[in-house]
Parts: C-alpha cells; sequence; structure tokens
C-alpha cells in the first residue's frame, strides 16, 4: 500500500514540476523560494538536527479571475533525532495522512511535501479557494480551541511554527460576502489526515498519560489495530463560520463536523494482555470569537463548545481497575473551551500578550475522578512580549506557557536580526519544566538552543 | 404659609433685597414718570416698525456667501435664469389644450404678460412664442408654432402634430396627453415678486377662458411671491386670536380686567420692540420669523402673571395694607424668580443663535432672546409704575377663599394630582423612562426632509396648481448643471456635446426627473430637420464646423437670443435644465447625490484633450445644501441650548445635581416630541428643527420653580420629604398650572396656521411645553422623592440665610451682606454679559488662528481621490547606510464614514504576504480599526489603533502619518501661521510656501502623537504640504519629512516622493509611489480580512 501511494504521489509530483515548468515560462508568475537552516543542540550537548528547508512557492496569475499557488517543501536533515525511519512503535506513524497527503521520503534523511497547492477564483460573487491548504480559525495563538481544521505535525512537538507544523489539507473552501463587512465561510474537507505524532524513540515522542496509554504493570499489548477513516465523502469534514464586523467588534460565529485529530484508545484488558483499539471519532464544535481593540489594548477571545472529547483513565490502582475496565480506559465528556486573551501594545515598539486557557469537562462524573489523569477543569496561561529595536531590524520574544494543573511550563526565547533584506538569523533556546506525566513537562529532559538563518529569494 | 406665591421662597440675599426694596419704591413713588418713560421708548422704537421688510424667498436661508447661492446668482446672470411665474393651462376634453380656444387663450396670456413691468417680455416660453424649426430645400426653416394658428380644428391639430415632433418641447412645454401647456415667465426684479404674482393673478382672472380650460399658476416666482401675503394673513389672523387667548386666561386667573388689559400692554411692548429692534438693525422679517411673535405673547404674559398671582395673592390676605407697599413687597420676592426663568429662556434661544447656520434661524434665536429680556424688563419697572396707578383689588371670590383658608378649583386639582403622583412615585419615574427610552430611539429614526410647497395648506390654489403641474408635465422644480468649457466656441466641439448629451440621458435615469433640456436637443432637431426629417437623424451632428454652421443658419432664420437661457454668447458656457415633479430633499437628495459623483468623474478633467467643467446649480441644488445640515444643526443647537441652560440653572442653584434635576424635564419633553415626531411622520424642516431651543427655553422654567418651591417648603416642613413635596401642589402648582395654559394655548394657536410649518411647529412646542409641565409637576417630585438629593436636603443646615418663609419681611431690616451669594450673582452676570460680547464681536475675533484653520482647510479640502490604485516602494536605510527595500501595492478608497487602506506586501520574500487594512473614521472620537495579516501566523489580527505615534512595520512613518496622507488634523493641533517662506527641497525643488507652526492641543494628543511641535510648509500653488519638521516630546529635533516629484495624475496633485529622515536615529525612510491610479477600479472586495488572507 505504500509503495502503491508513493508511486501516486510521484506520479503527481511530476506532473506537478512539470506544469510549473511550463506554466513559469509564460507571464504573470511569481516565483520566490526560501532557504532555512536550523540547528538544534540539547542541554547534553547534543546535536539534535541540522535541518535545512527549502521552500519554493509558485503564485501563478492565471487571467484576472484565476490565481494559482503553490508551495512545496525539501527538507533534510543530517541528525537522526527528530526520526524519519526510526521503528519501534506497531502502528506506522504516517498513516495519520489521508490517501492524497503525506510527502515521499527519499532515504532515512529528506523528505518533500506538496505543502500547499490551490486555486483562487471569484465566481457567481463567491471567493473560492480550492486544493491543499491551511484554514485557520480562531483568535488564540498557540493555544487551540477552534484552530482545529488542520490536523499538526508534532515532529517537534510545539517548537516548530505552526505555519510548518499544521498539515495542510485538500478541501473547498468558499468565502460568501454578506453586506460590506460580514462574510460567511464553507469548508468541505476531504482529506483524511490527523495529527502525527512523533516517532517513538524520537526526542518529542509523546509520553505523557494525558496523551498516549501508558504500559501497565504485567500487561503485555496482544494488539494493537488502528481504524482510520478513508472514505473521502462519507468521512469529509465540514465546517460553516459567520464573520461579522459589528461596532468595531470582530465577531465569528463557528461550526465544525469533524473527526477528532488524535484516534481514541480503547484498552481491553485480557488475562496478561491488552489489546488497543485506536479509533477516530467524530465531534461536532460550536464555537465564538470576538476581537476588538481599545486605546491600545487588544481583546481576543475565543469559546468552543465540543459534543465529544475523550479521556484517558488511569489503570494502575486497583480501585480504579473497575472503572477503567467498564470504559476500556477511556470516559467520553462534553467540552466546553475558551481562551481570552489581551494584548497591549502601550509601549514603544512592543506588545505584551497574556493569555488565558480554560477547558471544562461539562458531564463530567466525580465518582471516576481518582481515575481522571486530567481534571475537570484545566487552565494554561500564556505570556508573550515582542519588542522590536532598530526599526524592526531587531526582534526578541519571550513565550511563557503554564500549565495550572501540574504546574508545568515552557518558555520559548528568541532573538532575530534581519541581516539583509532577505536575510533573518535567529538565536533562540526552548525550555520545559515539570514532571514527566505533564503536557510541557514530558519535555523536561529535551532543552535546546537553536541557531538559524533563513535566506529568500 | 400661604403667602408665599410659588416662587417666594428663594433665598435671597438681603442686600440685594434691600437694594430691589430700594428700585420698586422709586418705581412706585413715581409711577407716572416710569410708565411714561416706559412707552416713550416704546413708541420710539414703534417708528422704525414701517422699514421692517419681508424676506420670504428661498435664498434667505443661506448665507449670502454661500458658495451654492452665489455659483447659482452668477448663472443667473449669465443665462437670465430668475424664479419663474408658470402658468399651466390644462383642459381634460377629447383634443386637450390643443383647440383653438385653448390656443388663444395661450397666445393670450403670453401677449399680456410680456406687458407687465416685471416680466421679462424677452423670456417668456410658450407655444406663443416658441419656433419649429423644419428642413426646407434651401436649408432650414424656423418658423413660430402659432404663425398657422386659425379659429379651426385644424391649425391646432397641425400644431400638435407640430409639437409632437419636437422632443425639446414634450414634457417641458406640452403634455404628452395633450391636456396641458405651459407658460413660463422669467421675473426681473426677484425682490419684486409679490406685486407681480398679483398682477398675473389679475390677468388670469381677466382671461378669456373656453369650455375646460383650466388656468394654474404656480413655480418658484409665484410662490415666493404668494408666501408674502400668505404669511401676512397668516399673522393678522393668529397673532389677534393669541392675544385673544391670552386676556382669556388672565381673566379667568384673576377675575380681574386690568391685569389682562397691563399684560398685553407688555405682550405688545415685547412683540413690536423686538420687531423695531429687527427694523432698526434691517434684518428682514423670514418666513420662520412668524412664530416670534406668538412665542413671545407666551413667554411674556407668564412673567406679569406671577407678579400678579403674587400680588393678589397678599391683597387677599391682607386687604387693607396699603397697595403701593404690596406692590413693593411683591416685587421684592419676584424679581429673582422671573429673572431665573429669563436667564433661562434666554439661555435656550441663544443655543439656537450659536448653533444655526441659516440666517433665519440665527436671527430667530437671537431676536426672540431680545423679545424675552424685554419682558423681563417691562414686568419689572413697567407693570409696578402702572399697579400704582391703577392700584388692582383682588377679586372678592378670592379675598373670601384667603380669609377661609380655602384652596381654589385649579389648586385642588394640582394637590390631587400631586397625591397620585407621590403615591407612585415609582410608577411613575417608569413611565417617564419609557418616554424617554422611545424617544431616543425615535431620534435615531427621524428624517430631515423639506418642500416648500408644503409650506401651503393643500387647499390652496397654489399648491393644488404645483401639483397639476407636477402631473401633467415635466415639472417645476429645475436644477441647472452648467456646463464651461475653456475657450470661446468649446462647446462645438462634438466631444463636448456627447459628453452633455450622456449626462442628459444619465440624469433622466435617477429618481423624480421628468425632464432636461440643453442646446444638445436644438441641436439634434436642427440636424433632423437639415437631414430630411427622418426621426433617425434626431441626433448630434459629429462634426465641428456642421455644428458651427448649424448655429449660423439657425441665427440667419431667427431670433439670436433665442438660446439664451442655453448657451453663453460666445458659446463657451451652456446650461442643461434639469426638471423634478418632486421639490422635497427627500425627493431630490439622491439625484443631487448621484450627479455630483457623476460629474467628479466624468467631467472636471483639465488635462482632457476637450476639457470640460460642470457644476450643479439652480433651486433644487440650493435647496439640497441648505436642507442636508439641517439634522446636524438641529441636535448641535439643541446640545448648546441644554449646556447653557444647564451651566444657567447650575449657578443658579449653585448645584449642579440641581441644574441636572432642573434639566431632566425638558430632556423627556423632547424625547417625547421626537417619539410623536416619528410617530405621526412629522419631517424634521426647517419650521420643525427649531423646535428643541424653544422647548428648552420654555420648559425648563415649569423644573427652576418646583426645585426653587421644594427648597423652601424643605425647609418651612422641617425637614419633612413628604410634606415638603405635597405643599409643592397647592400654590406653586397653581401658579404653573396657568403659566402652562397661557403658553401652551399661545402655540397652541399656531396650530391653526394656514402656514404647514408653523402649524406643524406648534403641534410639537404644544407637546413638548405639556410635556414639560407635567414632568416638572410628577417626574421631577417622583425623583426627588425616590432620590433626597443634597441640594435640597442640605437647606435644613443653619446657614446666614435668613428663614424668609417664617418671618413677616422687614424690608427696611439692615443685614451683613453675603458675598458668596453676591459673588455668584457676578459670576452669572459676566457670564451672560460675556456670551452677549461674545455674540456683538464674534466677527472680531477672526484672528491669524482663524486664517490657519482656513489654509488647513485648504489643504484638507485638496482633492486626494475618491480612490486610488498605487505601488509604494519602501526604502529603509539606516546610519551605516544599509539599506532594505520592500514592494507593496497599496489601495485606498473614500466611504461615506470612513477611509479605508489596504496595503500589501510583494517584496521581499521573507515578509511577503503581510498585509495590512485600516478603517479611518471620519468621526475622530471613534478608534481606527486596524488589521495585520502575518503569513506566518495565518491569522488576520486585530491590532490597537491608539499608537498612533509608533512607527509604521519598521519604517519613519507613524501610523499617524500614514493615515493623514499630508491632511491635517484639526482635533489635534493648535494651528498658528508662521510667516510666508520660499521653500528649497533637497530634491532642489523650490515652492513659495505658508509656514503653519501646529501645537498638539493637550499632553496627551501629544504624548499620543510623539511631537511636541510641529512645523508645516504648504505650497500656496497647489495647497499641498511639502515639508514637515516634528519635535519630539523633550522638543528636540525628530524627523524632516519632504514631499518631491510632485506631478498632475489623473488631474489630481500627488506626490510620488515621500523621504523622511530621522534626526535621533540617523535612519531614513524613502516612500515612492508609481503607477498611480486615481480612475481604475478598487473593489470594495479588496479591504476585507479574506483580502488579507488571499494577499490582494
Amino acid at each position: 500500500m505504500k509503495s502503491k501511494k508513493s508511486t501516486l504521489i510521484q506520479a503527481i509530483f511530476g506532473g506537478i514540476v512539470t506544469t510549473l515548468f511550463s506554466v513559469i515560462c509564460t507571464a504573470n508568475v511569481e516565483l520566490s523560494t526560501t532557504w532555512q537552516t536550523e540547528v538544534a543542540i540539547t542541554d547534553e550537548s547534543r546535536v539534535q538536527k541540522i535541518e535545512s528547508i527549502l521552500k519554493p512557492e509558485v503564485n501563478w496569475s492565471i487571467n484576472d479571475a484565476f490565481d494559482m499557488t503553490f508551495i512545496g517543501r525539501f527538507r533534510f536533515d543530517t541528525q537522526d533525532r527528530l526520526g524519519y525511519q526510526i521503528s519501534g512503535y506497531q502502528g506506522d506513524n504516517h498513516d495519520n495522512y489521508g490517501s492524497l497527503n503525506g510527502p515521499i521520503y527519499e532515504g532515512n534523511n529528506a523528505d518533500f511535501e506538496i505543502r500547499e497547492w490551490y486555486l483562487d477564483t471569484e465566481m457567481a460573487g463567491v471567493f473560492w479557494r480550492l486544493g491543499k491548504q491551511q484554514v485557520v480559525w480562531g483568535q488564540a495563538d498557540g493555544l487551540k480551541v477552534l484552530d482545529v481544521i488542520n490536523p499538526q505535525s508534532y515532529r517537534e512537538f510545539i517548537l516548530d511554527d505552526f505555519d510548518d507544523s499544521r498539515i495542510p489539507l485538500w478541501m473547498i473552501n468558499a468565502e460568501i460576502p454578506i453586506g460590506d463587512d460580514d462574510s460567511l465561510q464553507f469548508i468541505w474537507v476531504v482529506d483524511q489526515s490527523y495529527h502525527r505524532f512523533a516517532n517513538n524513540g524520537s526526542d518529542y515522542q509523546i509520553t505523557s498519560p494525558l496523551l498516549v496509554p501508558q504500559p501497565i504493570a504485567g500487561f503485555d499489548i496482544a494488539s494493537f489495530e488502528l481504524d482510520k477513516p478513508s472514505n473521502m465523502l462519507k468521512d469529509s469534514d465540514l465546517g460553516l463560520r459567520y464573520s461579522k464586523f459589528y461596532h468595531g467588534w470582530d465577531l465569528t460565529f463557528n461550526y465544525l463536523y469533524h473527526y477528532l485529530d488524535s484516534p481514541v484508545f480503547y484498552q481491553q484488558l485480557n488475562e496478561s494482555s491488552v489489546t488497543v483499539d485506536a479509533k477516530y471519532q467524530r465531534s461536532h464544535l460550536l464555537g465564538f470569537t470576538a476581537s476588538k481593540a481599545f486605546d491600545a489594548w487588544t481583546i481576543r477571545s475565543e469559546v468552543g463548545y465540543s459534543t465529544d472529547s475523550y479521556h484517558l483513565l488511569n489503570p494502575s490502582t486497583k480501585q480504579h481497575s473497575q472503572t477503567f475496565l467498564d470504559y476500556q480506559g477511556i470516559r467520553h465528556f462534553k467540552d466546553l473551551s475558551s481562551v481570552i486573551g489581551i494584548d497591549w501594545q502601550g509601549l514603544e515598539d512592543a506588545m505584551i500578550s497574556v493569555q488565558w486557557f480554560q477547558s471544562s469537562l461539562l458531564d463530567y462524573d466525580h465518582n471516576i475522578d481518582n481515575a481522571m489523569y486530567r481534571p475537570k477543569h484545566n487552565q494554561i496561561f500564556s505570556f508573550l512580549y515582542q519588542q522590536n529595536f532598530a526599526n524592526e531590524t531587531w526582534q526578541l520574544e519571550v513565550l511563557t506557557m503554564y500549565g495550572v494543573d501540574q504546574s508545568d511550563t515552557s518558555i520559548q526565547v528568541e532573538l532575530s536580526h534581519m541581516l539583509e533584506d532577505n536575510i533573518e538569523l535567529w538565536l533562540g533556546v526552548d525550555l520545559f519544566s515539570g514532571n514527566q506525566q505533564s503536557l510541557f513537562g514530558q519535555f523536561n529532559d529535551t532543552d535546546r538552543l537553536v541557531i538559524g538563518f533563513e535566506w529568500g529569494f | 404659609m400661604n403667602r408665599s406665591t410659588p416662587t417666594s421662597a428663594l433665598a435671597i440675599p438681603l442686600d440685594n433685597l434691600s437694594r430691589a426694596s430700594a428700585i420698586a419704591r422709586v418705581i412706585v413713588t413715581y409711577p407716572k414718570i416710569v410708565v411714561f418713560i416706559s412707552l416713550v421708548l416704546m413708541a420710539a422704537l414703534l417708528s422704525t416698525l414701517p422699514t421692517l421688510y419681508k424676506d420670504t424667498r428661498s435664498d434667505a436661508f443661506l448665507a449670502d456667501d454661500n458658495p451654492a447661492l452665489v455659483y447659482k446668482n452668477k448663472v443667473k446672470a449669465q443665462f437670465g435664469l430668475s424664479d419663474s411665474m408658470v402658468i399651466a393651462i390644462v383642459n381634460k376634453r377629447e383634443n386637450g389644450v390643443f383647440n383653438p380656444n385653448s390656443l388663444a387663450l395661450v397666445d393670450w396670456l403670453s401677449g399680456q404678460l410680456s406687458t407687465l413691468d416685471n416680466i421679462n417680455s424677452d423670456r417668456i416660453t410658450s407655444l406663443a412664442t416658441e419656433n419649429n424649426i423644419s428642413g426646407t430645400e434651401e436649408g432650414m426653416e424656423v418658423v413660430p408654432f402659432f404663425d398657422e394658428l386659425s379659429g379651426e380644428q385644424v391649425s391646432a391639430d397641425n400644431i400638435w402634430q407640430q409639437v409632437s415632433d419636437f422632443p425639446l418641447y414634450m414634457g417641458s412645454i406640452v403634455a404628452g396627453n395633450k391636456k396641458a401647456t405651459l407658460i413660463v415667465a422669467e421675473l426681473i426684479d426677484e425682490n419684486e415678486v409679490e406685486e407681480t404674482y398679483q398682477q398675473v393673478l389679475e390677468l388670469i382672472a381677466q382671461a378669456p377662458k373656453s369650455t375646460g380650460d383650466e388656468i394654474h399658476l404656480a413655480g418658484e416666482g409665484a410662490v415666493s411671491g404668494y408666501l408674502g401675503s400668505y404669511i401676512d394673513a397668516d399673522a393678522q389672523k393668529l397673532n389677534p386670536i393669541a392675544g385673544l387667548v391670552i386676556t382669556l386666561i388672565i381673566l379667568l386667573a384673576f377675575r380681574r380686567f386690568s391685569p389682562a388689559l397691563l399684560a398685553n400692554v407688555i405682550i405688545a411692548a415685547s412683540v413690536l420692540m423686538t420687531l423695531g429692534i429687527m427694523a432698526l438693525f434691517e434684518v428682514p422679517f423670514f418666513v420662520i420669523t412668524n412664530a416670534l411673535p406668538v412665542i413671545l405673547i407666551g413667554i411674556s404674559v407668564a412673567d406679569s402673571m406671577h407678579i400678579f398671582s403674587h400680588y393678589f395673592d397678599l391683597q387677599a390676605k391682607r386687604p387693607l395694607d396699603d397697595k403701593k407697599q404690596l406692590i413693593v413687597e411683591t416685587l421684592v420676592e419676584m424679581w429673582r424668580p422671573i429673572t431665573l426663568t429669563t436667564l433661562t429662556t434666554v439661555a435656550g434661544f441663544m443655543g439656537l443663535y450659536f448653533a444655526a447656520y441659516m440666517p433665519p434661524f440665527k436671527y430667530f434665536g437671537l431676536f426672540t432672546a431680545i423679545g424675552v429680556a424685554i419682558a423681563w424688563l417691562y414686568s419689572l419697572i413697567f407693570l409696578p409704575a402702572a399697579m400704582a396707578i391703577i392700584k388692582p383689588s383682588a377679586s372678592s371670590a378670592m379675598v373670601r377663599q384667603a380669609k377661609q383658608g380655602k384652596r381654589d378649583k385649579f389648586s385642588e386639582l394640582m394637590v390631587q394630582f400631586g397625591q397620585v403622583t407621590l403615591q407612585h412615585h415609582k410608577k411613575v419615574i417608569l413611565f417617564y423612562s419609557v418616554i424617554m427610552l422611545t424617544g431616543l430611539f425615535a431620534a435615531t429614526h427621524l428624517i430631515v426632509d423639506e418642500d416648500r410647497i408644503e409650506t401651503f395648506h393643500s387647499s390652496e390654489a397654489l399648491y393644488k396648481a404645483d401639483k397639476a403641474i407636477n402631473y401633467y408635465l415635466d415639472g417645476t422644480n429645475n436644477l441647472d448643471i452648467v456646463i464651461e468649457t475653456n475657450e470661446a466656441e468649446g462647446l462645438f466641439e462634438p466631444a463636448v456635446l456627447n459628453k452633455i448629451q450622456a449626462l442628459q440621458n444619465f440624469v433622466l435615469t435617477l429618481p423624480n426627473v421628468k425632464g432636461s433640456t440643453s442646446i444638445v436637443d436644438y441641436l439634434k432637431q436642427m440636424n433632423r430637420s437639415l437631414s430630411g426629417g427622418d426621426k433617425s437623424e434626431y441626433q448630434l451632428p459629429h462634426d465641428k464646423a456642421l455644428i458651427a454652421q448649424y448655429f449660423l443658419i439657425y441665427s440667419a432664420s431667427s431670433d439670436p437670443t433665442d438660446f439664451e437661457a442655453e448657451i453663453d454668447y460666445d458659446y463657451r458656457v451652456a446650461n442643461i435644465r434639469v426638471q423634478f415633479n418632486k421639490g422635497g430633499y427627500q425627493d431630490t437628495k439622491v439625484a443631487i447625490e448621484v450627479l455630483q459623483r457623476y460629474i467628479l468623474e466624468e467631467f472636471n478633467e483639465p488635462n482632457a484633450t476637450f476639457n470640460s467643467k460642470a457644476t450643479l446649480s439652480g433651486r433644487v441644488n440650493l435647496n439640497y445644501h441648505w436642507i442636508k445640515d439641517l439634522g446636524e444643526s438641529h441636535f448641535v443647537g439643541l446640545a448648546i441650548s441644554l449646556l447653557l441652560v444647564w451651566i444657567v440653572s447650575a449657578l443658579l442653584f449653585s448645584s449642579f445635581s440641581a441644574a441636572s434635576f432642573a434639566i431632566i424635564p425638558v430632556i423627556s419633553s423632547i424625547l417625547l416630541v421626537y417619539a410623536a415626531m416619528v410617530l405621526f411622520n412629522i419631517k424634521l424642516g426647517v419650521g420643525t428643527s427649531m423646535f428643541a431651543s424653544v422647548a428648552i427655553g420654555l420648559g425648563v422654567d415649569f423644573a427652576i420653580h418646583t426645585i426653587d418651591r421644594l427648597r423652601s417648603t424643605f425647609k418651612s416642613t422641617h425637614g419633612d420629604w413628604d410634606k415638603a413635596l405635597a405643599e409643592l401642589y397647592p400654590l406653586t402648582g397653581r401658579a404653573l398650572f396657568f403659566n402652562y395654559i397661557a403658553i401652551a394655548l399661545g402655540f397652541g394657536v399656531l396650530i391653526s396656521s394656514q402656514v404647514v410649518p408653523l402649524t406643524n411647529f406648534g403641534t410639537i412646542v404644544f407637546i413638548s411645553v405639556t410635556t414639560s409641565f407635567f414632568a416638572s409637576m410628577s417626574l421631577l417630585p417622583a425623583l426627588i422623592k425616590a432620590t433626597k438629593p443634597a441640594f435640597i436636603a442640605n437647606q435644613l443646615i443653619p446657614s446666614e440665610q435668613p428663614n424668609m418663609s417664617n418671618n413677616t419681611l422687614d424690608i427696611n431690616e439692615t443685614v451683613k451682606p453675603n458675598y458668596a451669594k453676591v459673588f455668584r450673582s457676578l459670576v452669572l452676570i459676566a457670564a451672560v454679559a460675556s456670551a452677549g460680547y461674545f455674540t456683538i464681536n464674534q466677527q472680531a475675533h477672526a484672528t491669524s488662528t482663524e486664517k490657519a484653520i482656513d489654509i488647513v482647510n485648504k489643504v484638507n479640502n485638496v482633492d486626494d481621490g475618491q480612490q486610488v490604485t498605487r505601488k509604494l516602494t519602501m526604502t529603509m536605510i539606516d546610519k551605516r547606510g544599509k539599506t532594505r527595500v520592500r514592494e507593496t501595492q497599496a489601495y485606498r478608497k473614500y466611504y461615506d464614514q470612513e477611509k479605508r487602506t489596504v496595503i500589501f506586501y510583494k517584496k521581499p520574500t521573507n515578509v511577503k504576504g503581510t498585509a495590512f487594512l485600516t478603517f479611518d473614521y471620519k468621526d475622530t472620537a471613534k478608534d481606527d480599526d486596524q488589521w495585520l495579516y502575518l503569513p506566518a501566523m495565518r491569522k488576520v489580527r486585530r491590532i490597537s489603533a491608539s499608537d498612533r505615534g509608533d512607527y509604521f512595520l519598521g519604517t519613519d512613518f507613524t501610523y499617524d502619518d500614514i493615515m493623514l496622507e499630508g491632511k491635517l488634523e484639526l482635533t489635534d493641533y493648535d494651528f498658528s501661521i508662521l510667516r510666508n517662506e520660499q521653500v528649497i527641497l533637497e530634491s532642489d525643488e523650490s515652492f513659495d510656501s505658508v509656514v503653519l507652526q501646529g501645537t498638539p492641543k493637550n499632553e496627551s494628543i501629544a504624548k499620543d502623537l510623539g511631537y511636541a511641535r510641529t512645523l508645516i510648509w504648504i505650497d500656496t500653488a497647489t495647497w499641498v504640504v511639502v515639508k514637515a519638521d516634528y519635535w519630539d516630546l523633550k522638543n528636540k529635533p525628530l524627523k524632516t519629512i519632504a514631499m518631491t516629484d510632485i506631478r498632475n495624475v489623473d488631474n489630481i496633485i500627488t506626490r510620488h516622493v515621500l523621504t523622511i529622515n530621522n534626526h535621533k536615529t540617523g535612519h531614513k525612510t524613502i516612500f515612492q509611489f508609481s503607477d498611480v491610479n486615481y480612475t481604475s477600479t478598487v473593489k470594495d472586495s479588496l479591504f476585507t480580512k479574506r483580502a488579507l488572507k488571499q494577499g490582494k
């Protein structure tokens, strides 16, 4: 199956190259490329990655009515720590991609991927964007409530730019203007690609019991089954968003009918083994966002209500085991999440932004309190400080996230400099702290220093 | 206790009191001299009355230097277009007016009209005067239609045949269904219109009508002509009725004839002296001035009623006392409340004066205020003197009631009203809250509209005539579009004529436009006649020489002045006359606004090969200009009046909260009026818009009396709230009730006016005064009961003030002067005096600041295009010479309320896709809305717009610099003119400039902008800013901006290079605009968040 897919992708790729070449020969084509190299060194003085990314972008104005955009990505990493071919986990991590999606690999160190490829057009008063693309909903930075249309690659957990880690999907995206300032967006995603987690054994393999089932002492894994939706029509996702500009407020009302991007792990305990059935589940997401600027302050907020969210249970103690058995190690809840963010631009060339994320399980069952890894209410605070110097040629950015429940923290500091028009250099540190069970704390041992440059041409 | 009048317990400083008593004593001691002097003064001013003149023209509503009016008069002079008399002959029989008799009537009337002195005999347009253009073998024949007129129906049919084949006349002078035809007669002198109107009416009466003929007289000339006599007749009817009503009310209140007589003298003094002063200052009597006497009647009677009320009250209780002593006591007690209410009323009307932009309104506000002051003066001086002579006694009924301690029916009524109010005070508050909320909602739905013909009652012949003409023909409301070319015979150019033709075709698609006439119509007819008469040849000739030839042929065969109304002597300027069948503001607004845009886009391009300029003029355009700001002016006037009344009340009560309570009833009344106007579909027009100032000035008096009385009853009842409130009703309630009845009925009389706007005005003032009265008697006590405010409660605190209500007044008692009170009085007097001084010297205040403002306005009025598309290259150079370049595509477009700007970054690659969108609102109080799209975030991010002083995306321009685009912000800076100077820029370009200095209005603005001051060099040839220097908050040089490469693009002065040097950082930014285009379409969809994401 894998080779068939590769062949298909290669065929497409060949087609694209040919098309692009012929297109570039014609007028109205803009070609731009960025070359980015980043080196990361962990606090054990181990080189984690020496990664180069070449990202060509083609914008073709076919005529007044049609524009096409193509963005590709070649990636090459001399190190293996972030892992392409590290084996160990029984499932194939690439299975997160739908049949039309996913990179093609060259050897152990390189891959190529069509990042985005879409056609923009205006027809019947509707703005269409058709093809592989990223669609971002919501107002929050870094914390996701409504920004769940595109799945994400957690190869570097949350350290990679969202723009790079988001997995673009094939979809139909239509935006219908209503009046002067309002619009209705319709999204139909026909791509069954979901989150890609870091490979087992790699630096950012997820181990927190909040997210993946834990090995149970004395039990072997008897089988692991992954049930992934694959029917393009039946398993497609649908989204609607109404955006309104009202008395200076940017408001949106969102609805998304989608598959949750992480599989739900059902664990059945037998005599001495456990059977894991990983199934993707659907959910309805209803949301609302609002933002407005007041003087030097900007308020951004979003609220989302999910009809379905799944949370792992703890099998370890005896008293919980019955619950674990009853619910196959996972509980289903309704979830209400929100983010409120306040940006302050009162200082010259600076921005300070504070966000409060909370998630609440609505039909929570206190009887199983002790069996749950996550609490009923979960909160994360984030703090961002951005300062520009020398006509924006230097920028310092500090981003901190703090999980209230387990007191875990992530801190990212970056100093960047525009050396030339088109050359940017940066130096940064990424730090995690907290206990191994927690969201950020699980990477306590993977603090790193990064240094990189980007060249655009 | 009952001794006091409604207002008797005002805290009177005793030094004032003794002074007042001294003056009062002088008045009652020498009453005859005082009466004599008063009457002589009155007679002196009355002698000027005959010089008062009426000005009923629509033009009177605009200031003489109003650009629209100036231009209209210029056009009038050029084309001989005046407000015309329009006579319509209507015949509904089979052949319509095309029967020999009706046509003979047209001939007769046209001939007779030309004999009238004030009718321009060359400028009568009718079937009898116009010519038919037809082709002959030799060329063109221009023959009068009526050449063939005989007594036979055949000749009438023949004329119909010719006319109906001449598109120019169809609709403009002949109805398409044959039923009507027009005679349009231009006036020579519009000021003589009234007499001419009467003469034309006489002619019509004598005219030889045959069966079925109806003759109607309308048109703007007729409207102006009739309005004068119409208003006279109305005034002659209204004023006696108002006087009669007032007399009856006084008789009812006091059961004595002498008060009624004296009140009428005061009314006469106030009204006639005011009109005399108007005559003295040569201010004309405008249409709306008609409301002035009625208003003054209502107000001035209130003062005398309060005085009589108090006097008779004293007299009934102490029938044996010396009447002169009683008069003195009355005056001592009453001068202050009367002065108080006069001041607030004057404040209300001065609000109208300050806010109005139309001269009639300004004068209305000013002279009503003067009239109110005269009424005050005569009430305090003439009235006591006259009373001292007549020595009126209280009626026996009043004496009897006083003895028995009984109340009369009116007192009883008010007491009952008070009981109900106080028992249900929460419901009362709720009730008024609902009214106020409803009114607030309604205010946003008010419609501004005005239609001159609607001034007349629908039963008037003129009104019917206007409707008839607008029904059968193209209409009586004219709009002129003047087309100017820049050289003689420029109108022979087919390109220009085609543009005129296109404009005429366009104008016909606009609402309520029924026809248009221009030289093009004549040329088309000539072309057709000379090309064999085929209908398909009814088109413009394409050849310049041919057009010149047509004119030559025409002038050879007819009177060369025939085209006077359409084209000037050297064929440079042409006029298109557009006819509307409706003349209301709402009916014509859309057309005017659309046309303004159209001519902006299609004409007025100096660089075009055949340059032509188009300007709107004529009656419809003028009406549009004077009505369009009416709504705004109304609300500004309302705000100023409220503020003035509030300030005056605050000074009087020395309490801001008391002042705030005092204006609650008037606010509720105004809001109720809004609700009523929306409910009954009364439009905010010329007549109705001035109601608010009147309502405030009158309505606040009730509240002031109420609060004042409550302060004293609270004291006299030793702080018992319930008793104090109940005490309000028997006396104050009764007096205010009569006061209210007098004013309400005075205005009520206006309802019977035949002048429709006055009827509406009377109705809404009646509603508002009624509401103010009832709110003062119910809402105000209810609120006071609910809140127990300090300005009443603190009356109990022992103070140096004498307790007026508990002691017998000894006016000879010497008391220490109360300096605080004196000081307050002085402040008040100073405030009123300086307001007056300001009023009179307004013109003298034209300082250099105003000139600077003029210059700023010129800068801000430089056309920068409705929309623009351009490339913007930003070059940023640091002090070591390292350069960064960013290429962007920018769009900007003006909308009704905002300016939208969007900038898309195209290069270099790492900023590509970044986009910035701004909505910059006209309302400077409203923050701009700004969004930034950063491609790495894939998200449109709302950003704060308040940091106007922050640097824009790494450049040396601040966000504010970017938004203003070379305009200057009057709300941020005070500007002054420094000098004139020739400025030479780095680029060697030099300009004659005027240098303005701008200093931020306050520290907070300075901090926002990041500038302590700025110098601005403005090119006096183009009024664009060419250079600016800025200093930082420490007053050190911050940056210099130079604008160079100034070129005309699409007829708009465009600065192509903006260079900015930051002296602090050594950094430099160059903005270079290229591919600037003001004409290509800029889609609205560019200014959306979607477009930001999409990158275009």
